[in-house]
């Protein structure tokens, strides 16, 4: 009884933390805004790194990319821990039920040889693309500036390992629980011609100083790899009864749906900031000037490697379409697209 | 054709570390920069033993079944009104001095061990801080919301971020971990991982988290245990990241008994915070700061884990015998020091109640009597008589913790104790032989502290009077500082529990 009395009497004195009313307007905040906002230190840092003199602990000039508001960007996913880690166990869950229907209905003996060859040979190799991915997303958490942004790159980053789990678990199916498939796939990743180009570019990316440009570096990769690997081969895989590649291609194509949905809120707030939209804009563009080529060649040479090995006709194709569309898309995007492509690195 | 199917540990060892490969196309030591320059020899990383079998997807699970449940308890405690249950409104300045200088250090976690995971040449270490690095971002987070509910009702609350960047008592706490980020990866390891989640943790955690049941705050008491499962992990991490490196080189035992002694006088002095909360904050009292001392550092650690460090070289920190004199009375001088200047802090102090000084004489029976029951007593004559004692002026800071120079000599309680040395013809000054230590080891560290009386005599802290500062802090004067008895928390507080007789009447 006292309890219900009690709530009718006792009023809040204040709404919210003062730099949310200050920001938001005078309401109570959601759990994202009290989670993510004005949470890093921003000021009065105490000592200078033993590892890096020229910077503070944080410090915006760990990148070129700038935003006036570090707070100006906002996950649209409006990811903090708690809605994450429930999204990524779903996620796992769902993974893990595809590959157990695969498992009882045999599916993978079934695949075609040349499918079992773009699994062998292609894709079990990305386990550690995406390790690499993950150390590169780890960066951008570590030395972005606000946690709007370095948040988010904290969650890809456990998704990109969370994906080289993934696929190392298709690798452990393939051979009824044994490790010889992931070795092999190990070793394709180390000395295969056509997987050289991406390990290159990955192992550049990781001595890249600029996190942003290593990101974005990164997602000239991606925007290639994903949609040629988990969209068009999904759709010759269903012509070509290779049901359990296809099953297991949603996996990766509904993540990477939403992974690009907060990278590209992020480039969008670099490229439309009140102050700093011309500069970014610049800086962009000299990064994809950089890796754009790098990329479309290193896919070029994956996917020519997928078309002699798995006999695939159109896999050369719908490379050669990958790169016009990313460079329509980074030019939407408004990131001048100057380098010519297609020159392997 | 059925195959032997792999061991459990080969199957983790698969889905984690053999992710990685030795970069070819550039430089390793480019990729992985930082592991060289502290002297710190790893010849092996492949003997890094994982402590623990995570992977993302049982990760996911586990957190995601713990935060449902942990949002439950807060919702619920937040609808039915639950901070009117508490002893008393006092006990919520325990929750600022968490909220301001532990949830900050909690981020500073989450983003460094980002760094490790990052820089550490060793893919198992590397997952493994990896693991931790999201850990902590749950820890900030959830200490968010679960104090949220707080500040809609208490002052001292609302801007604890700005706060932990300027406030000077907080520098106290931001240092400690700015030392850390700004060291190598191997001393931050040792730093955070073994002395303060550790070696230290209980000393830290325990008095919050007990506070916080024995007070009636079942919000944070539920955080508290939620987190322990995280923090077991971090536990043990530390102690076997602390035996990795001294089992790789035996060049590393000289090293890092250097940081084991810096780390643990370093994190002993933070620890005068959390002893004056213990003994002065909570209502409802847990134990006494030597209690828990006793317990904590000299039973489970001097005892128990010491002499288990001892096969590797390692000694029980420098200056531990100065802390064990002190237990008699720190918890007493640092909340003096808080009540004289909390004019200019973001929570209330007050003279401690009849029955809290017998509890006191009670528990430090050789000191409370004889030095610091007088000091209470007149300090509240004063009160009565309308003259609530601050001290008017500037305290001058100890360069290394930047604790106000209140301590005394160790064993001495009625004389100051200040240290100083010189550097770049300059003179420096500390509270104590361990600050003075650290800080002849790395001048060239110490002299860039930001200190904050430092700060406001240069004019960089909103102006030079009192009100400009405040307002600099982002603490409104009247409201977040000062003395509890005249504070609007205790004002709210009684007319919310005579409000509800009277609604019901
Ligand atoms: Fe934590
Ligand atoms: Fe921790
Ligand atoms: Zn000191």
């Amino acid at each position: 009884m006292g309890y219900e009395l009690r709530t009718n009497v006792v009023e809040p004195v204040r709404n919210g933390f003062s730099y949310l009313t200050e920001r938001f307007g005078d309401r109570p905040a959601t759990r994202y805004q009290e989670a993510s906002f004005n949470v890093q230190p921003m000021e009065n840092f105490q000592y200078r790194p033993t590892w890096d003199a020229d910077h503070e602990l944080y410090d915006p000039n760990y990148s070129a990319l700038k935003l006036t508001d570090p707070y100006g960007y906002t996950d649209p996913r409006q990811y903090y821990y708690t809605p994450y880690v429930a999204n990524a166990a779903d996620r796992h869950e769902s993974f893990a039920q595809t590959l157990k229907y695969i498992e009882d209905r045999r599916l993978l003996d079934k695949l075609p040889e040349n499918w079992h060859t773009v699994l062998t040979g292609f894709v079990l190799p990305l386990r550690h693309y995406e390790q690499g991915a993950q150390l590169i997303s780890t960066n951008a958490s570590r030395f972005g500036y606000g946690t709007t942004v370095t948040q988010a790159a904290c969650f890809a980053s456990f998704d990109r390992i969370g994906n080289a789990q993934l696929l190392s678990l298709i690798g452990l199916a393939l051979a009824s629980g044994a490790a010889d498939t992931l070795t092999d796939a190990k070793k394709n990743w180390l000395y295969a011609p056509h997987l050289q180009g991406l390990r290159r570019m990955v192992e550049e990316l990781l001595v890249e100083p600029d996190w942003a440009a290593g990101l974005i570096g990164l997602d000239l990769l991606d925007e290639q790899l994903y949609p040629l690997l988990y969209e068009h081969l999904d759709e010759r895989s269903l012509f070509r009864n290779a049901a359990a590649y296809s099953l297991l291609a949603r996996h990766f194509n509904d993540w990477y749906a939403g992974h690009r949905k907060w990278l590209n809120a992020l480039i969008k707030a670099w490229t439309k900031d009140p102050q700093h939209s011309d500069a970014n804009t610049k800086v962009l563009g000299e990064v994809v000037d950089r890796w754009y080529p790098r990329a479309c060649g290193a896919v070029r040479e994956f996917a020519r490697g997928l078309a002699d090995s798995a006999g695939s006709v159109s896999v050369a194709g719908a490379a050669e379409r990958g790169v016009a569309e990313l460079a329509a898309s980074l030019t939407r995007a408004g990131i001048p697209v100057n380098a010519p492509e297609g020159v392997t690195a | 054709m059925a195959k032997a199917k792999l061991s459990m540990r080969e199957r983790y060892r698969l889905l984690t570390r053999d992710l990685d490969w030795e970069p070819t196309y550039v430089d390793p030591k480019k990729v992985y920069p930082y592991t060289r320059y502290e002297g710190i020899k790893i010849h092996d990383w492949d003997a890094w033993d994982d402590p623990f079998r995570l992977t993302i997807d049982s990760y996911c699970k586990y957190q995601a079944e713990k935060d449902k449940k942990l949002y439950a308890v807060i919702d619920g405690f937040a609808q039915g009104q639950g901070h009117l249950s508490l002893t008393d409104a006092r006990y919520v300045n325990s929750l600022k001095l968490f909220l301001q200088g532990v949830t900050p250090l909690e981020y500073q976690a989450h983003r460094h061990f980002g760094y490790l995971a990052r820089h550490l040449d060793g893919p198992g270490a590397r997952f493994a801080a990896l693991c931790q690095s999201i850990d902590e971002l749950r820890h900030t987070q959830t200490e968010i919301h679960t104090i949220s509910q707080y500040n809609k009702y208490y002052g001292g609350l609302h801007n604890w971020s700005r706060m932990h960047d300027r406030v000077w008592y907080l520098s106290v706490p931001k240092s400690f971990f700015d030392d850390g980020l700004s060291a190598g990866p191997f001393e931050f390891l040792t730093a955070i991982s073994f002395s303060f989640e550790y070696f230290l943790t209980n000393l830290l955690f325990v008095p919050f988290m007990s506070g916080a049941s024995f007070n009636g705050d079942l919000a944070t008491m539920t955080f508290g245990f939620s987190a322990q499962s995280d923090e077991s992990r971090h536990m043990t991490l530390g102690l076997e990241v602390l035996k990795f490196m001294l089992e790789q080189d035996e060049d590393n035992v000289p090293i890092i008994q250097d940081w084991v002694d810096k780390w643990f006088w370093r994190g002993y002095r933070l620890l005068g915070l959390v002893a004056a909360m213990m003994d002065y904050m909570l209502p409802r009292k847990i134990m006494s700061w030597k209690e828990a001392f006793e317990l904590y550092l000299e039973q489970q650690m001097l005892e128990g884990l010491f002499p288990d460090l001892e096969y590797y070289g390692i000694r029980p920190p420098r200056h531990v015998e100065q802390a064990i004199t002190e237990k008699e009375y720190m918890s007493h001088q640092v909340y003096w020091i808080l009540y004289q200047f909390s004019f200019a802090a973001s929570f209330n102090t007050t003279v401690p109640t009849d029955e809290e000084l017998d509890w006191m004489s009670g528990a430090y029976p050789e000191t409370f009597d004889r030095f610091y029951r007088p000091l209470w007593e007149r300090a509240r004559r004063l009160e009565e008589e309308g003259n609530r004692f601050f001290f008017r002026g500037l305290p001058m800071l100890c360069q290394t913790c930047q604790i106000p120079m209140g301590f005394s000599e160790p064993g001495d309680p009625s004389t100051l104790s200040i240290r100083t040395s010189q550097f770049r013809g300059e003179r420096f000054n500390f509270c104590s032989d361990g600050c003075k230590w650290i800080f002849d080891r790395e001048p060239e560290k110490y002299v860039q502290a930001w200190l904050p009386v430092h700060q406001i005599y240069q004019g960089n802290c909103g102006g030079t009077t009192i009100p400009e500062v405040l307002n600099w802090y982002g603490i409104q004067d009247g409201v977040d500082n000062g003395e509890y008895l005249t504070s609007p928390d205790k004002a709210n507080w009684d007319k919310w529990h005579t409000g509800a007789v009277v609604g019901g009447a």
